[in-house]
């Protein structure tokens, strides 16, 4: 996998979340994962298809995903849960299509899947490629989250 | 022909109609206005996006322009007339980039400089991704790397062998940094014997992302890497020869067997994880020699390097070796039994439907598959049973226990089909319910579904999630905080087993055991 198609979802990801949720995250040091398992509390996933094919995931330490979602809606938090996973939903496809036009740019056209979004402490989630995952860890106040690309 | 004038005052519809007309036509006589609206945007996103599409389109078949816009004073148009010379690899612009590369400081724009460079793929570029090979930026320093892998840039093999070297130091061999794996990455695209002899010296990185990361890359490699690898089977040490052995099995190329048969015959497979690895390595690939040996193997005594020589030879069934195997199984001697109960343990079902023809061997196999205690080998032999037919197969299935499955339950996890054969022979033996899984993913899968256990037997390495993450999750999982973990390993470094005790191991297992080593360690730890 080529690293230049990280730098955009890196950008996408600091963007949508600082517009939307008024965070601003810490890029922390990227780094390789052998295993095909993304783990965290909340994970949003899409497929990436195109001139390369993966999946890219977003996972949220609980406390993260839920200042975020806090920080979007204010106080008409109706059902924690619902809301979480709606959020979090929402932002991976915004990403996702935001990194996306910014590989347009470069010549680099990908489709993406509709966002799948997991939730459970501890859970995991099959990326489709055989190849090695890279992760960047990202950090708020609220927590943790992590993007991981897996581009065959 | 499309054309521009008057553009901002048209309808939207029209808009996007000229703009689409200009993206198929890629009409130069476009190219002025396009700018003007580059550099001052209509303000619809769409608009402004599609007038980036088309001027892409007009650059792309006009070089001489592209290279005069990597120096235009307006910052959007440069990036795009840079993205546009590495998109189409217009081989005029890698001089002025490589100008421009020299004193950018954005690390953005450098990245997008270097990337478009990478794809223009000029040697002349070499200086500038050496030059950047100390970046701080893990990504610029990655492309950089990535580029000179591609460009084969022979003056950078040292730097990228000091880089994987560097990283097994002790403050940073935990964690597999992008750098390091794009470093083997380089490496391997070498592909001659120097690099990849480096790359099999590594083999043994402390990092398990990146042994396996070198693994692939060699497996990738393939035939070439056979030499080497024969290199670090003669002269390392134990845990050398395991690992070179395991990827000549891999690689699969029939000269990695010859060589494996002549080290064995030179007494070099001596010690029995040796041994085991180099039966296992001779089924994969398979050719005549290897089968021999594996034929030979089947005078083994050791329960798990028999496993690996049934194993072995249960991909390659043929008649000679059948009356070979059959002579030795109707002996009724120990090495009797002990065959039969590998064939049982490994659930070699071609092996067995073909020595079953023979009355005297099927017997000594139903009594050893009699005394298994697994319900799930019961269930696969009674299959084939049912298939073969006849009088003889059907009174053998009546001979056969009523299993009640156990109380306690147990997980193993190991990648080795042979291991994994043994796992569950000693653990249906003590009683347990067994749950067996090629990597800790598929362990870990077992616990999703809700299913509790008794005592976690798991190997260190294996692919997809290896022994340490599968601890680490099962010790974040409500119910597993305190059961026993029974690490198996070759790793004789101490480094290892810290890394494994800190991911919450209960106890380690060194291979070679003794069935009986691990059923005491189980009783020890269960009370």
């Amino acid at each position: 996998m080529n690293v230049e198609l990280a730098k955009p979802f890196i950008k996408a990801a600091v963007d949508v979340i600082s517009t939307m949720a008024f965070v601003k995250p810490t890029v922390g040091k990227p780094y390789v994962k052998k295993n095909n398992v993304a783990a965290g509390d909340v994970t949003g996933l899409v497929g990436v298809t195109g001139d390369k094919n993966g999946s890219v995931s977003l996972s949220f330490s609980r406390g993260c995903a839920v200042a975020i979602v806090k920080n979007m809606l204010g106080d008409e938090i109706d059902d924690i849960m619902t809301d979480v996973k709606d959020a979090v939903g929402e932002l991976t496809n915004m990403i996702s299509g935001q990194a996306r036009a910014g590989l347009a740019e470069k010549g680099l056209v990908f489709q993406g899947s509709t966002p799948t979004v997991v939730m459970g402490d501890g859970h995991t989630i099959s990326h489709m490629a055989k190849a090695p995952i890279m992760a960047i860890p990202f950090t708020t106040p609220d927590g943790d989250f992590t993007i991981e690309f897996c581009f065959e | 022909m499309a054309t521009l004038d008057g553009f901002r005052e048209k309808e939207f519809l029209d808009q996007i109609t000229i703009l689409n007309e200009i993206s198929g036509s890629k009409d130069p006589e476009t190219l002025p206005g396009l700018v003007e609206l580059l550099k001052t945007p209509v303000g619809d996103t769409s608009i402004d996006y599609m007038v980036v599409n088309a001027l892409n389109a007009v650059l792309s078949s006009n070089e001489n322009k592209v290279i005069e816009g990597l120096t235009d004073d307006h910052p959007g148009y440069r990036i795009l007339c840079i993205r546009v010379a590495g998109e189409h690899a217009f081989a005029r612009a890698a001089g002025p980039l490589i100008n421009i590369a020299e004193t950018e400081a954005d690390p953005d724009r450098l990245m997008e400089i270097l990337t478009s460079l990478a794809r223009i793929a000029d040697t002349s570029a070499t200086p500038t991704f050496r030059k950047y090979l100390d970046h701080e930026d893990p990504f610029i320093k990655s492309s950089c790397i990535e580029a000179l892998g591609k460009l084969k840039d022979q003056d950078s093999i040292q730097y990228f062998k000091g880089m994987l070297a560097e990283s097994e130091a002790p403050d940073r061999f935990e964690v597999c940094d992008i750098t390091t794996w794009k470093a083997v990455e380089a490496l391997a695209s070498f592909a001659q014997d120097e690099t990849i002899g480096f790359l099999v010296e590594k083999l043994h990185h402390k990092n398990p992302t990146v042994r396996r990361i070198i693994t692939d890359a060699l497996i990738t490699i393939g035939a070439p890497t056979v030499p080497m690898l024969f290199t670090a089977f003669e002269s390392g040490d134990t845990d050398n020869r395991i690992l070179a052995a395991n990827v000549l099995g891999f690689v699969g190329d029939r000269s990695g067997a010859d060589g494996l048969v002549a080290a064995f015959d030179k007494g070099m497979a001596e010690d029995p994880n040796v041994r085991y690895a180099v039966f296992e390595a001779l089924g994969r690939i398979g050719t005549m020699k290897g089968i021999i040996c594996l034929v030979d193997g089947l005078s083994e005594t050791e329960e798990l390097t028999l496993m690996a020589v049934i194993g072995g030879l249960e991909k390659h069934v043929n008649p000679g070796m059948i009356s070979s195997l059959t002579d030795l199984i109707v002996k009724a001697d120990d090495q009797s039994d002990r065959l039969a109960k590998a064939v049982i343990a490994t659930k070699a079902t071609g092996i067995f439907d073909a020595l079953y023809e023979n009355a005297g061997a099927g017997d000594a196999l139903i009594d050893a598959l009699a005394e298994s205690r697994d319900p799930e080998i019961h269930e696969e032999f009674r299959a084939v049973l049912t298939d073969i037919g006849g009088g003889r197969a059907e009174n053998d299935i009546a001979r056969l226990p009523t299993l009640s499955t156990g109380t306690r339950k147990a997980l193993a996890a190991d990648d080795s089909r042979s291991m994994c054969a043994m796992h569950r022979a000693i653990l249906t033996d003590l009683g347990f319910e067994t749950f067996m899984a090629t990597n800790g993913e598929e362990a870990y899968d077992y616990v999703e579904q809700g299913e509790e256990f008794d005592i976690v037997i798991t190997d260190m390495n294996m692919p997809v999630m290896d022994g340490m993450e599968l601890v680490g999750k099962l010790r974040n999982t409500p119910g597993f905080e305190d059961v026993p973990i029974i690490m198996v390993t070759t790793e004789s470094e101490s480094a290892q087993q810290e890394m494994a005790e800190k991911a919450g191991v209960t106890a380690f297992v060194t291979k070679p055991f003794k069935p009986d080593t691990l059923k005491a360690k189980i009783e020890e730890l269960l009370g």
